[in-house]
């Protein structure tokens, strides 16, 4: 990575992140509600507080996949085909704008991953145990997230049924990260090994990155 | 016979040949000592499945295709395959789950091989909505190759499921390293004549929706073409008058 190619992805991750300083669409809209879904489920399938705890992770996980597409369907819904024209016209690599568009969207994942997973804690009554793997996982999943909900904005941009298409395509396409994500906590719990799942997020990640690199000029040229 | 109707009618012969053979081996193989009768619906279910298989391999070609060559044919071979995929796709689920229901007593469970094949039909579900949203066949095509190539890493991930996973879905039969697993040569006639049955339907599918996706390109490049100024339409012609004579 040269330094033309790393101070244009500073530059759109500071681009993205002061674009949610000022329309705040995570602060206070996506985290507030990802809370708000757990803490409606357990109205749905009853209080049961050590049923609750039992299920508590694979549901704040299903919230994280579900409510952090959210992240990425704003930003589809945002950038306009000027501004992309425009962006392009300045000779930015669209590769090095791919790879910003997902940092940002990792770093705004984490942060609704921590508040979220708070919420989960004491809602539940889950048990922190392995904290530097769950952080590892937490840290995975949302890179992961970030680069699978990147490619699907830069897929559906200027279409006509834009960030509605969004979820459809992110979300089977998570799946491993779900899984993974789950079984890790469910690995530490019962002492099982958790590497395969661990090595599945990252397959998972790297493969999306290459994708979403190798094709970022194509679909800036659609 | 002309040879235009020879042409136009070979798709037909060719299934109507091909179904009847599967179909007569069907009826007569015998039932299974395990699954009863239950078993006939493998030979419509694993045909089904493996055609999921081939028809999502020839989109990821077809995708990887267009996105080498820029020619819009390799992007009807992506779209058409992923349409007759994503049907067959549903047809193998739809009879797994008639089939589970007598065999394991419930219609669905979150098996590695049944969840990842409904995440692959969700994946090319999503492709094809990706496909809708463009009305340029250049845009269409571009963006849908990328997911046809991401998506193809799920056919791998769903064969070898049975494999990597402990599940309930019992192991592949057929596309085994040792040989397929099927000790009576009827029922394993039947289940071949009706992988080749599907393959034929499957050709001749594919030779009609790539007929079609070329008709509906035509029709909506020359919409698009109607709509569009023609060169010099906004150079206005010099107006003549006011010359010497007419004063």
């Amino acid at each position: 990575m040269n330094a033309g190619f790393r101070s244009q992805v500073a530059a759109v991750v500071e681009r993205d992140l002061r674009r949610e300083r000022r329309r705040g669409d995570v602060v206070w809209v996506t985290i507030p509600f990802g809370a708000m879904a757990l803490f409606l489920l357990p109205l749905a399938i009853g209080v049961d507080t050590q049923l609750l705890q039992r299920i508590g992770p694979g549901m704040y996980w299903v919230v994280v996949m579900l409510f952090g597409v959210l992240v990425s369907v704003g930003r589809a819904s945002i950038e306009t085909g000027a501004q992309r024209d425009a962006v392009s016209l300045l000779g930015l690599d669209p590769a090095a704008a791919y790879v910003g568009r997902s940092m940002s969207a990792a770093g705004l994942l984490l942060v609704y991953e921590i508040v979220v997973g708070v919420v989960a804690v004491v809602l539940y009554n889950i048990e922190v145990i392995g904290f530097p793997w769950l952080v590892l996982t937490l840290v995975i999943t949302a890179v992961g997230l970030g680069l699978l909900g990147s490619l699907a904005a830069s897929l559906v941009s200027s279409s006509s049924a834009g960030s509605a298409l969004v979820p459809l395509l992110v979300a089977p396409l998570s799946v491993p990260l779900l899984l993974g994500a789950t079984q890790v906590y469910e690995g530490l719990r019962l002492g099982r090994s958790i590497l395969p799942w661990m090595l599945l997020m990252v397959v998972v990640m790297l493969v999306t990155a290459i994708v979403g690199v190798g094709t970022a000029r194509p679909l800036q040229e659609t | 016979m002309p040879s235009e109707i020879r042409s136009r009618s070979w798709p037909w012969v060719a299934i109507g040949v091909s179904v009847a053979v599967a179909l007569s081996l069907a009826i007569v193989s015998p039932a299974d000592t395990v699954q009863g009768e239950l078993v006939r619906i493998m030979y419509v279910h694993v045909p089904a499945a493996w055609l999921a298989y081939l028809a999502f391999t020839v989109t990821l070609v077809g995708s990887g295709g267009y996105l080498v060559t820029r020619r819009l044919s390799w992007d009807r071979v992506a779209a058409s395959s992923a349409e007759i995929g994503v049907y067959f796709t549903g047809l193998a689920i739809g009879l797994g789950m008639i089939w589970a229901k007598p065999t394991w007593g419930v219609w669905w469970t979150w098996d590695a091989r049944l969840t990842l094949t409904a995440v692959m039909f969700f994946v090319y579900v999503g492709y094809l909505a990706l496909r809708n949203t463009a009305d340029d066949s250049r845009v269409r095509a571009g963006r849908s190759a990328v997911l046809g190539i991401l998506g193809a890493a799920l056919i791998p991930l769903v064969h070898f499921s049975v494999v990597w996973w402990r599940t309930l879905h019992q192991p592949a039969s057929l596309l085994r390293p040792d040989g397929p697993a099927i000790e009576d040569p009827l029922i394993l006639w039947a289940l071949l004549a009706g992988v080749v049955a599907f393959t034929v339907i499957y050709v001749a599918l594919m030779v009609k929706r790539i007929e079609l996706h070329q008709v509906a390109d035509s029709i909506r490049d020359f919409e698009r073409s109607a709509d569009r100024p023609v060169a010099g339409a906004s150079v206005t012609a010099p107006q003549l008058g006011g010359g010497l004579g007419d004063e």
